[in-house]
């Protein structure tokens, strides 16, 4: 009967071969081949070019992992120790901006972060511009905040922290509270009950969160063309320039697609050995 | 100290809340906003609502969202349901093996899932056309087309691919958790496989496929990059159209749409928890009073209570999206059975109301989509993505898609008003002998900037490269012009083929982009930097800059002492275009005179239609009461003695296309 049951799978798995598989040896295929179809690594050489843009996109991206990380955890560890109807109310809250597509608020934040924007006017009226001026002798109208690093990670952090929350969330609301009382019964303060069981019990929602944070800040592309302003360019931004951008050359675009790919594989692989191979990431 | 921890951590709470809010709240009260800025705050009004109810677009890209999402959810939640079975009963490491595969597109980045699959789409494509062409050569009962495009059916299947791990995701562990010995129960007690499947199974997982299907369809609603890469030109989701706004003058339809997004999915989520509440409450009653009655137990029995599974706010929420995905629907799609065009120009660079004048008059819908620039419509073009009959590219991408057999010869008959295009623009090294194009305007690139922000008036590209006004200058988002800006101020040709004198330019470029001068490279974003004050200089088009003015008066424009460039942007149709006559008659249009002085007086643009052309001041007069600035007549359509300081770019070779792209590429960084 086991057997039967498992040719329910078997259309799904035509399809990964499809659907999944099959454009991924595309991309390695484009990778590996010059613009008239023959083999080349060319495409590979230009990359040493492009360790700038590498270096950047990763930097930022931990950036902005780690602190949707220290944000995340306490906020996730204080709901669930609230009362079940704020548990609920948070929840729907934290899901709620994220029905409403991601462009929509990153758009937003570029009339905040503008040069004359929401945030400065703001700035200017309780006067904490004039005040900057007196103190450091400058002569400035506005503090220079969009189309810098900051606001891309900014972007980063507001667009994906309900990726590190949730999951984190749901691995501590289900911790055993028994576990909890029987540290503190052997003597255990509320920093060792911390270090030495909530944290560890709660690692595979804090690696799931990581995973779904990183992954995204590191290719985006609309995040850094919004709020970077096309100054601070990162691998999503290069990968879309050679595909559907202004410097049109698939080939190149793959490979970096490529070893984008394998980097960040390989430092998923060596993150989950940490979480010994737990690899339920929960969502919802 | 207990209590103010408390406090300080719920304020911390708030805070991080307020933080995920603000932004929301700042695009809904700007919806309300008479002005059209976002910053600028000019009294209460529901214009925007009632612009975005009219845009065509925007409420196509709504119920094709809608649409996408619901098939596949709908398909996915099925699909994945069954794998996930089907994992669970294989064998451990054929399970491991296939699990890892099914994890690939939730661990890949979205762009390289998007990536791969529009490679992948296209090489299905040409493989399938030349299939089909053999085929239909063979027999012929029945023509196999073979002509494919990127379009919904791509865009459903790349939904259905990224959302089917998600549903395995929350399937699997219910089924890991559930007794193995209650179907093996079941089928000592003489349940088939199937029964045992729908009795035994079904029920035990129910809870994992409700918010498996939950969490597919707020991935499909939220996802940008995998649509846009696969959706190609002819159905765009409403992310994709948000982002071709931004990319343009931005107008608050978008905050409209955002606080109608948010009202819809609040008022569910409201519905939703209020009737979990109620239950909660109702199970608390009936602990409280066992004599509560049988009905209201059975009631509560039947009904797990926990997370978002309870039956009525399902059904609603179900009800809801499907009414929602058909009202849209029955909005967008009232021509659908009307013959098409599909025309690629660029933003800010028609009068709408002759696109509706236009299908009013031969009952052809447009399908108006917009590209950034010359390049990224061509990259549109190579990479299968963008799918148009009309483009609107300019003289030198003209020759360059001449060159490589892009274009279709147009039929002038078809074309009576080709014959008011003025000689002027005829014959020009684009299109020498005239068998491809007829021009829709004409221009001048120069210095825009802000008189109020800078000390003295511009004269030079200089100040494209100083640092004077670092921090405050925008440049060109595309190879073409911003390298020539470079070479301009260089004193060399914009049409150089010497690498030297390129890799000069793009030296000038770099250490400018270094040192921080330019804030940021921008194309039809100039608008909102510069009428909202955010910047003070940027090189643009001079009709843009007279666009412009209209909001911010303080703007001031100038073609170089070193000279500048001139173009000319011309309608074309592309090679095997499905509706060559329907683009035609759309061409014909929009040469006519009456149409080319609607669209000077809205975009500022000179047209190259002679009579226009020469009779737009006293259109002007009749229609404001007021006679036309010579200074800004002179700006719009530059005399030629403006023109003789002027170059038009002509195509470059290929190797020196390459070294553009990689010199572009490499200032990116």
């Amino acid at each position: 009967m086991k057997n039967k049951l498992s040719h329910l799978a078997i259309p799904y798995v035509i399809w990964m071969a499809l659907f999944v598989v099959a454009p991924i040896i595309m991309v390695v295929i484009y990778a590996f081949s010059s613009a008239d179809g023959g083999f080349t690594l060319a495409n590979f050489s230009k990359i040493g070019t492009y360790a700038v843009v590498f270096g950047r996109s990763f930097k930022l991206a931990l950036i902005a992992t780690a602190i949707c990380l220290l944000i995340g955890y306490p906020v996730s560890y204080m709901m669930s120790k609230e009362g079940p109807r704020f548990q609920r109310i948070a929840m729907v809250l934290i899901m709620l901006p994220m029905w409403m597509n991601f462009l929509l608020r990153t758009y937003s934040w570029m009339s905040i972060l503008e040069n004359n924007g929401l945030l400065n006017q703001l700035f200017q009226k309780i006067g904490l511009i004039s005040l900057y001026n007196s103190i450091f002798g400058t002569n400035i109208e506005y503090f220079h905040m969009i189309n810098t690093a900051g606001a891309v990670v900014l972007g980063m952090v507001y667009n994906y922290l309900p990726f590190m929350i949730l999951p984190i969330y749901s691995v501590i609301v289900k911790l055993d509270n028994s576990l909890i009382e029987a540290a503190r019964d052997l003597g255990a303060n509320s920093l060792n009950v911390f270090r030495r069981v909530i944290l560890p019990l709660s690692l595979p929602g804090v690696l799931s969160g990581i995973t779904m944070v990183f992954v995204p800040s590191v290719s985006t592309f609309a995040i850094s063309k919004m709020l970077g302003g096309g100054t601070e360019i990162l691998l999503g931004d290069l990968i879309e320039q050679q595909f559907l951008g202004g410097a049109y050359n698939p080939q190149v675009g793959a490979a970096i697609s490529l070893v984008m790919m394998v980097i960040v594989v390989i430092c998923m692989a060596v993150m989950n050995r940490f979480g010994e191979g737990e690899e339920q990431a929960v969502m919802l | 100290m207990k209590r103010n921890n408390t406090f300080m951590s719920r304020l911390f709470t708030v805070l991080v809340f307020l933080f995920l809010y603000a932004p929301i709240f700042v695009l809904i009260i700007f919806s309300f906003n008479a002005g059209s800025s976002n910053t600028v705050w000019r009294g209460f009004s529901l214009d925007w609502y009632r612009e975005l109810f009219s845009d065509r677009i925007v409420m196509r890209s709504v119920y094709t969202t809608l649409l996408v999402s619901l098939l596949a959810t709908v398909i996915s939640t099925f699909a994945g349901t069954f794998a996930a079975i089907g994992f669970y009963a294989m064998r451990r490491r054929k399970r491991h093996l296939l699990t890892t595969v099914n994890n690939i597109p939730m661990m890949n980045a979205d762009i390289v899932t998007g990536v791969a699959m529009c490679l992948f789409f296209v090489a299905f494509f040409t493989l399938w056309s030349s299939f089909a062409a053999w085929f239909n050569g063979i027999q012929s009962f029945f023509e196999l087309p073979t002509r494919l495009t990127l379009g919904f059916g791509t865009l459903l299947i790349a939904h259905i691919t990224f959302n089917i791990p998600y549903v395995i995701l929350s399937v699997s562990p219910k089924l890991r958790q559930m007794d193995k010995n209650l179907v093996d129960a079941a089928m000592d007690l003489g349940c088939t496989w199937m029964q045992a499947f729908w009795k035994v199974i079904l029920p035990e997982i129910k809870p994992g496929i409700v918010s498996g299907a939950l969490t597919a369809f707020t991935m499909s609603i939220d996802d940008f990059i995998i649509s846009y890469f696969t959706a190609g030109s002819s159905s765009s989701t409403l992310a994709m159209t948000i982002y071709g706004m931004t990319k343009k003058r931005v107008t608050p339809e978008i905050n409209a749409i955002s606080t109608i997004l948010f009202c819809t999915v609040l008022l569910l989520l409201v519905i939703t928890n209020v009737r979990e509440i109620r239950q909660e409450q109702l199970a608390a009653r009936r602990k409280a009073l066992p004599t509560a009655t049988a009905a209201e137990a059975a009631r509560y029995d039947s009904r797990p209570s926990k997370g978002f599974s309870s039956r009525f706010p399902k059904f609603i929420a179900a009800a809801a999206v499907i009414t929602l995905v058909l009202c849209t629907g029955v909005v967008a799609s009232r021509n659908a059975s009307k013959p098409v065009v599909n025309v690629c120009s660029w933003g800010e660079y028609i009068d709408e109301s002759l696109i509706e004048q236009f299908e009013e008059e031969t009952g052809i819908m447009v399908n108006y989509q917009t590209a950034e620039s010359n390049e990224a419509l061509y990259s549109l073009l190579k990479s299968g993505a963008g799918d148009y009959d009309v483009i609107v590219p300019s003289d030198y991408m003209i020759s360059q898609l001449i060159e490589e057999g892009m274009l279709e010869e147009l039929n002038y008959d078809n074309i009576p008003n080709y014959a008011l295009i003025s000689d002027r623009f005829k014959g020009l090294s684009y299109d020498p002998d005239n068998k491809y194009t007829v021009p829709y305007t004409w221009g001048t690139v120069g210095i825009i900037y802000n008189a109020t922000m800078v000390d003295e008036p511009i004269t030079s590209w200089e100040v494209m490269f100083s640092d004077e006004y670092a921090g405050n200058v925008l440049m060109f988002r595309n190879s073409r012009d911003a390298m020539a800006t470079a070479l301009l101020h260089l004193g060399y040709s914009v049409n150089t083929t010497d690498e030297g004198e390129l890799r000069e330019a793009f030296r000038l470029l770099r250490d400018a982009k270094e040192r921080g001068v330019y804030q940021s490279f921008v194309m039809d974003e100039i608008y909102s930097k510069l009428e909202g004050g955010n910047a003070a200089i940027g090189a643009y088009y001079a009709g843009d800059y007279l666009a412009m003015l209209e909001n911010n008066p303080d703007l001031a424009f100038v073609i170089p002492e070193e000279g500048s460039n001139w173009f000319v942007d011309a309608m074309c149709v592309l090679k095997d275009a499905p509706h060559k006559e329907e683009a035609e008659a759309w061409i014909n249009f929009i040469a006519s005179t009456e149409a080319n002085l609607a669209n000077m007086d809205y975009i500022w643009y000179a047209s190259p239609n002679e009579e226009a052309l020469e009779s737009y001041p006293d259109y002007y007069e009749e229609c404001y009461e007021e006679e036309l600035d010579p200074e800004i007549y002179e700006i719009m359509a530059a005399s030629q003695e403006t023109l003789d300081r002027c170059e038009l770019y002509v195509s470059l070779p290929a190797e020196i296309r390459s070294l553009y792209n990689d010199l572009w590429t490499e200032l990116g960084i």
